[in-house]
């Protein structure tokens, strides 16, 4: 008796909170819509406004001050060789110069703020690449730096008992020389055209680190010990409470003849994105790199944060698997163009966008970011929402419809497969649910599958285990060479070919697309390359997404120095001229 | 009593040695590794084996457990594989700042739920009893994640009366008023989890005791109600509170996960949830060793506190005698 009165009183409080949330969803939602549209606008004209009107010739930039950055989780180490997660790149863009910059297009140049003094000089055969550095770099300690250090960073680097993530953008080099304390030469073994962008790196101390045995240079202090770790950025490292926050200061000592102007920057660490989020709106943090799209609206909202809505260089795919082994009937689903041109016009990328990306993201139809210099355009096929033509292409390519289940069917096989993703993932989850529904409307039976990330990459994308995969790739560098994607020279386990995809003329393609330097020629092999992968499919091309970025009101910057979302670590371009008040 | 506790310290190094050898291997059954996490997918196999063999992941799993068991018998609770930091030097620190939280959360816990419960008893089913219902049902039901949110959407954001999140202000360590603001909403939350228990316990620990004959007969005798309820009854009623807050005492230590997360506590339990991301074995290992260590001593408090609220209670086997 009592117990039974127990339980409907428990029910009662969990419907009235279920209720109450309901309502308040509700209302926010509502107010959103009516008011986004303004909102982004006014956003917009805000940031422009009050920045170029700071940054002209009438507002001077502010000396000093405190920058609160935010990201959800520590850094690992500061030392350039080793660094491979976002927060301790993040660090190292404070912390640490690189040998060359990247200008806005995407071009590599030597910035004020880069140890190189001028464009590296490229040999008229494209195999010799000469570096000049400028001679007054230092350390924070106040040693030069010079061409040592470079070949120390690079030799190491190369040195498969270090264990570095960035071997295989040095794979190509056959010798480095010294020509004198501040001219490096690279020699490379074949011509590599994006190899430019491989000098786009942060040196490591050689005097610091030239005796430490290569097997212990990942457990060695440097990068992870505040007092002892050298550094050749415009910001020195002061302070890391693990878990907490790191913080830097100016470098009273800094060389570059541009200096920064933010005093002290912190960089917070918080227990996931939605905090960030909460702090960013109150005002406790000036910038947060990612946004969560779910956040996107509520930022909106508030007129003080200036939101930047443009995806960042990563682009989201469906990977269909070549291989039959993955296949009960031992021949692969996807075997015929046509079937997977069908997939294409089945999908609504464009819902996709609106309804899981809320308008952070932009349609691809080729490997290459929309807007680079490699993009194909209108080259490319584009495979606009049809479910018509998608179930006439699959008709012609010998699919019948099972009248009893339901599903296609060809020879006795049912068009059914399984499409995995990263459990947790609540962009995939969706974009999968999407896939599902729309294929379901052609007779296709997607079952969607999510699964833990690092057993998925063990277990299926490592070995090229899997009928159908979402996935994306980030692109590191605004290099478009994706060979080691899309050639079968690069099948899996050692290659990330993990489809198992074979096109002889692609094959062929990519590898021209690297072996001349000439932009203009390279930019005719990436077109036809688009032109080709756009029909043929071995992915469908989803979008270029990303996490808006988010900017407070204390934080200023003139226009050519603001964020540029389609760079690696992009939300800080230029940060060495931003200031606050 | 010396004889109990070595007995009973005996016992506790063969359960911590169990617990070890079970999660050592539940931790490495988990599919993925650290591997697997610091490197991005689409590496190559030999860069994987080269990691592996760098942190001694390649050596079978009970190699792995004798190499651990032998640095940690050596006081060494060993390093984090992808930055090689001392364990010790990011567990301790938030182990203290868990132990900041939960034990403001619990003496808030204690000071409003003793009395509330002891009150309730003299007058079953009153308002306050009710009330006391409605808000146990609230602390039983309610997501302390999602309480936590709304706390933090009137106080912080809207009203501005209180910090967001974190423990102290950038800049302000160690300002003991900068630590209350900040405590304010995580304890509320905590405290709205354990209020629901205690108030129960404690109300019907006394009912049964206020039950009991030689009440009546204090009653009987025309002893004062206050005198009743606070010298001869509340005494033992506390034996079993004293049972529950020993048993609770692990929880005070492995910390509140998700309301360390909600507002950005830098404890042992928001370290428990991001080392699990990262497959940090060691620290994982280290986070389950304390809390159990914790889990026992516990236990051991709890036997040891009977003794001093119940003088009927003996410990040991032979304590026989002094009375």
């Amino acid at each position: 008796m009592r117990s039974t009165w127990k339980k409907s009183l428990l029910l009662l409080i969990c419907v009235l909170l279920v209720g109450g949330m309901l309502a308040a969803c509700a209302n926010k939602s509502d107010s959103n819509n009516s008011g986004s549209t303004n909102n982004s606008s006014t956003n917009n004209s805000s940031d422009t406004g009050g920045s170029s009107s700071s940054g002209g010739d009438s507002g001077d930039p502010v000396d000093g001050g405190t920058i609160t950055l935010a990201t959800f989780s520590d850094i690992v180490t500061v030392n350039p060789i080793f660094v491979n997660d976002t927060s301790s790149g993040d660090a190292v863009v404070f912390l640490m110069a690189k040998l060359y910059d990247l200008n806005r297009e995407g071009l590599v140049t030597a910035e004020p703020w880069s140890i190189a003094a001028e464009e590296p000089i490229i040999s008229d055969d494209g195999l010799t690449y000469t570096v000049k550095l400028k001679n007054y770099a230092k350390w924070s300690d106040g040693t030069p730096i010079t061409a040592d250090d470079i070949i120390f960073t690079v030799e190491t680097i190369m040195n498969e008992d270090t264990g570095s993530p960035l071997i295989a953008s040095f794979d190509k080099i056959e010798k480095i020389t010294k020509i004198d304390d501040y001219t490096v030469e690279f020699k490379l073994s074949d011509v590599y055209a994006p190899f430019i962008y491989s000098l786009t790196f942060e040196p490591a101390p050689a005097h610091v680190l030239k005796g430490v045995p290569v097997k212990e240079l990942q457990g060695h202090p440097y990068g992870k010990d505040v007092k002892t770790t050298v550094t050749s950025g415009p910001w020195v490292w002061k302070e890391w409470t693990q878990g907490q926050q790191l913080v830097f200061e100016r470098n009273p000592n800094y060389w570059g003849e541009v200096k920064p102007k933010i005093q002290t920057v912190v960089y917070k660490i918080y227990a996931d994105q939605n905090t960030e989020v909460q702090a960013l709106l109150r005002g406790d943090v000036d910038h947060v790199s990612a946004i969560p799209v779910t956040a996107n609206d509520a930022v909106k909202q508030d007129p003080n944060i200036t939101l930047i809505l443009e995806p960042g260089p990563q682009y989201e795919f469906m990977s269909f698997n070549f291989d039959g082994k993955n296949f009960p009937s031992g021949k692969s689903l996807f075997e015929s163009q046509k079937t997977r041109q069908a997939i294409a016009y089945a999908l609504d990328r464009e819902g996709m966008i609106e309804n899981v990306l809320k308008g952070t993201g932009i349609l691809m139809n080729s490997p290459f970011l929309p807007g680079t210099w490699a993009d194909p355009g209108d080259k490319a096929t584009h495979y606009e929402y049809n479910p018509e033509k998608a179930k006439q292409l699959l008709a012609e390519d010998g699919w019948v419809m099972n009248e009893k289940t339901g599903i296609l069917e060809k020879d006795g096989v049912p068009f059914s497969f399984e499409l995995q993703y990263n459990a947790g993932n609540s962009r995939r989850e969706q974009v999968s649910q999407v896939i599902q529904n729309n294929l379901a409307e052609v007779g296709i039976e997607v079952k969607t599958a999510g699964i833990d990330f690092s057993a998925w990459v063990e277990q299926n994308l490592n070995p090229g285990k899997y009928q159908a995969i979402l996935l994306a790739w980030s692109l590191g560098n605004p290099d478009p060479d994706a060979e080691s994607i899309f050639s079968s020279k690069y099948f899996p386990p050692d290659g990330q070919n993990m489809g198992w995809y074979v096109n002889k003329e692609l094959d062929k393609l990519w590898e021209e697309g690297y072996k001349v330097t000439d932009q203009a020629k390279r930019t005719e092999i990436y077109h036809k390359i688009g032109e080709i992968i756009s029909e043929d499919l071995p992915y469908v091309f989803l979008y270029r997404y990303g996490n808006a970025i988010g900017i407070g009101p204390r934080v200023h910057y003139a226009e050519e120095d603001a964020p540029e979302p389609s760079l690696a670590y992009g939300y800080f371009f230029h940060v060495i001229n931003w200031w606050v008040e | 009593m010396g004889e109990y506790l070595i007995r009973r310290t005996i016992q506790a190094i063969v359960t911590l040695f169990l617990v070890t050898v079970f999660t050592f291997a539940l931790i490495h059954l988990a599919p993925g590794g650290p591997t697997q996490v610091m490197i991005a997918p689409g590496v190559s196999p030999e860069a994987f084996e080269v990691q592996k063999r760098n942190l001694g992941l390649d050596q079978p799993v009970h190699i792995q457990y004798l190499q651990w068991m032998g640095r940690l018998l050596q006081g060494d609770l060993g390093t984090t594989f992808k930055n090689n930091l001392p364990v010790g030097d990011i567990l301790w620190p938030t182990v203290g700042n868990t132990l900041v939280l939960m034990i403001a959360a619990w003496l808030v816990t204690l000071i409003i739920a003793l009395p509330w419960g002891i009150y309730n008893s003299t007058k079953v089913y009153g308002i306050s009893d009710q009330f006391a219902s409605i808000v146990s049902y609230l602390g039983f039901a309610m997501p302390t994640f999602w309480f936590g949110i709304i706390l933090q959407q009137i106080f912080a954001m809207n009203l501005k009366w209180l910090p967001l999140s974190d423990m102290w202000t950038y800049g302000k360590q160690g300002d003991i008023g900068d630590l209350v603001m900040h405590l304010i909403m995580p304890v509320t939350v905590l405290s709205l989890g354990f209020l629901a228990s205690y108030v129960k316990y404690s109300r019907a620990s006394m009912l049964e005791v206020l039950d009991q004959d030689y009440i009546r007969t204090a009653r009987a005798k025309g002893v004062k109600e206050s005198r009743v309820v606070f010298r001869h009854a509340l005494r033992n009623a506390l034996i079993p509170i004293v049972t529950i807050l020993g048993l609770d005492l692990p929880i005070l230590v492995s910390g509140a996960a998700l309301t360390e997360s909600v507002f950005n506590w830098p404890g042992m339990g928001r370290l428990f949830v991001s080392m699990a991301n990262a497959r940090e074995y060691s620290v994982l290992m280290a986070i389950v060793l304390v809390t159990s260590v914790f889990v026992i001593l516990g236990n051991l408090l709890a036997d040891i506190l009977y003794a001093v609220v119940d003088p009927r209670v003996q410990l040991g086997r032979k304590g026989g005698g002094s009375k």
